[in-house]
């Protein structure tokens, strides 16, 4: 039996974006077995929700949660508390609710790449990502008033209202956005350098992610054809040009291509929206108190966000339960880890977009 | 020897493909050499603001019917009001470094009030001021104690006026 090395990744280190602790046992330069540890940042937050703050305050409070899906958050809970209190929003204010998830998906997605681009060495694609990514977060300031915590969502409706003055300058910045998507684009597709890390590298077959119920842009990249947007009508994708994107080849390439066209698709989607947005009021009157269970699911950057909520006819709710999507794919970083390479550990686990924050919550 | 004319074959195919992306190469170094920053340069140059954009909230005392709304529905707990026990007075106490500008208190004001306002201005950093915690952790107290208080005060006031009107009426 040949002699196995443990190499310890994280909490901290500088490939990663978050604490996540892997131990890898390395037979060369194989790794042959990996195991996580993801309670870095646990903060307490469910049971702060069912504690410490008003039903009403805790869409705050879960917007706190993660800093890149601060909105499907917030967007989730609420989604929750108008089920069980049986609270009907308006049109106008779902459009609203759609318009920030799909900027907020953006974002993510621009992050996500601009990291996975860093952690196979390529610094220049970095900053150019991230300084496209810039215009997005300038066209969420100019709608919610705020680049990272948006607090647009509450329960009822919408925090605040969009002016023509607005649209114009949204759609100012989504056409120079649109040209430089097409940069990243053209260059994820034919740059050499990065084909060689991201080509075949960390696989994850249909079988596989089936298995491990991979799931959003993982789980599409291997050909699963599931999206939350797509089997249920939470906000109403079916109306402004949802179109489900899935890959076939599993590998980082693949996970990198899905997340641009969906970027694509989330641009039409807001164009869509600035078109068409309906008239009429932002927000409804909200009376009562929740009683009874719910659960919503939305359809986050990272794949499915799943919530449970409880209420007892009291202010205080009495069990608020977050499921985030990192969570659920860690089995199958953990299967892909095992057989690649310890060189290519950083690019791989980039390419799975974790959420530490989200997990640990 | 017959793989030498493959092999320049090959090489001047390379070169052919290669040599648009080389010179596109160059040409976006070039132009990435003489183009501004991305960045701003910043203590000398403020980043361009929105009115839209949120902030502090400016309270307007005048205005203000005691309603108290914004103090219950405030996510931090960022306002608070203390009490006068003698007369029953409210005083607006509010935290610019606890407030997430959520703007949920100007909402809450009802609209014959709307007493409660968002600006674009943001508070500097409290540095080493270290005032800052100890001043609302005892406003904190004092809101819930002073209300309290004022309500015994007035309970007993009530008793006592009470009692009063009961003997006077036997």
């Amino acid at each position: 039996m040949s002699k196995t090395i443990n190499i310890p990744l994280g909490s901290q280190h500088i490939a990663l974006l978050e604490p996540v602790h892997f131990t890898f046992e390395c037979e060369n330069e194989h790794i042959i077995a990996a195991s996580a540890d993801v309670g870095y940042v646990h903060r307490g937050v469910e049971l702060a929700c069912a504690s410490k703050f008003r039903f009403k305050q805790v869409g705050f409070v879960v917007s706190r949660v993660c800093g890149l899906c601060a909105i499907i958050h917030a967007t989730c809970y609420t989604l929750a508390v108008e089920k069980l209190m049986g609270i009907e929003t308006t049109k106008r204010a779902q459009w609203l609710r759609l318009l920030a998830n799909e900027l907020d998906r953006i974002h993510s997605h621009l992050l996500c790449l601009a990291h996975t681009a860093e952690n196979a060495g390529f610094e220049a694609l970095f900053m150019q990502t991230m300084k496209d990514r810039e215009l997005v977060m300038e066209a969420q300031e100019a709608l919610c008033g705020n680049r990272v915590q948006f607090d647009f969502v509450t329960i009822g409706g919408v925090a605040r209202d969009v002016d023509s003055r607005m649209i114009a300058i949204l759609r100012e910045k989504l056409t120079k956005l649109e040209q430089k998507i097409e940069n990243i684009k053209s260059m994820f597709l034919t740059n050499q350098s990065l084909s060689l890390k991201y080509k075949g590298i960390g696989k994850l077959d249909f079988n596989k992610a089936e298995e491990f119920c991979a799931i959003g842009p993982i789980g599409r990249a291997s050909g699963i054809k599931h999206d939350v947007r797509a089997v249920s009508d939470y906000l109403p994708y079916s109306d402004v040009g949802y179109r489900l994107i899935t890959e076939t080849d599993g590998d980082i390439h693949a996970r990198n291509m899905v997340r641009l066209r969906e970027l694509d698709n989330s641009l039409l989607m807001i164009r869509n929206v600035l078109d068409g947005l309906p008239e009429g009021d932002i927000a409804v009157k909200v009376s009562g108190m929740p009683e009874g269970e719910a659960y919503m699911r939305v359809e986050a950057p990272r794949g499915e966000c799943f919530y449970y909520v409880k209420g007892v006819k009291s202010q205080t709710l009495d069990r608020v339960k977050i499921k985030t999507p990192t969570f659920a794919c860690i089995p199958a970083m953990i299967d892909v880890f095992v057989g690649s390479d310890y060189a290519d550990a950083p690019a791989i686990l980039a390419s799975f977009d974790p959420c530490m924050s989200c997990t640990a919550k | 020897m017959r793989m030498r004319p493959l092999f320049w074959r090959h090489l001047t195919l390379a070169c052919h493909v290669r040599r648009s992306k080389m010179i596109s190469a160059i040409l976006n170094t070039l132009t990435n050499l003489f183009s501004k920053p991305a960045t701003r340069n910043y203590p000398f140059e403020k980043e361009p603001k929105d009115d839209n954009y949120r902030g502090l909230i400016v309270f307007d005392e005048p205005k203000c019917i005691w309603c108290l709304q914004c103090e219950k529905v405030c996510p931090p707990g960022a306002i608070l009001f203390t009490q006068n026990i003698e007369n029953g007075a409210y005083t607006y106490n509010y935290n610019p470094y606890l407030c997430i500008y959520c703007a949920e208190c100007v909402r809450a004001c009802p609209d014959k009030a709307s007493a409660l306002s968002q600006c674009d201005g943001l508070i500097p950093p409290a540095g080493k001021n270290q005032n800052v915690n100890d001043y609302w952790f005892k406003i904190e107290e004092e809101a819930i104690a002073s209300k309290e208080e004022y309500k015994k005060m007035k309970a007993l006031k009530k008793s006592q006026g009470g009692d009063d009107a009961k003997t006077e009426t036997a």
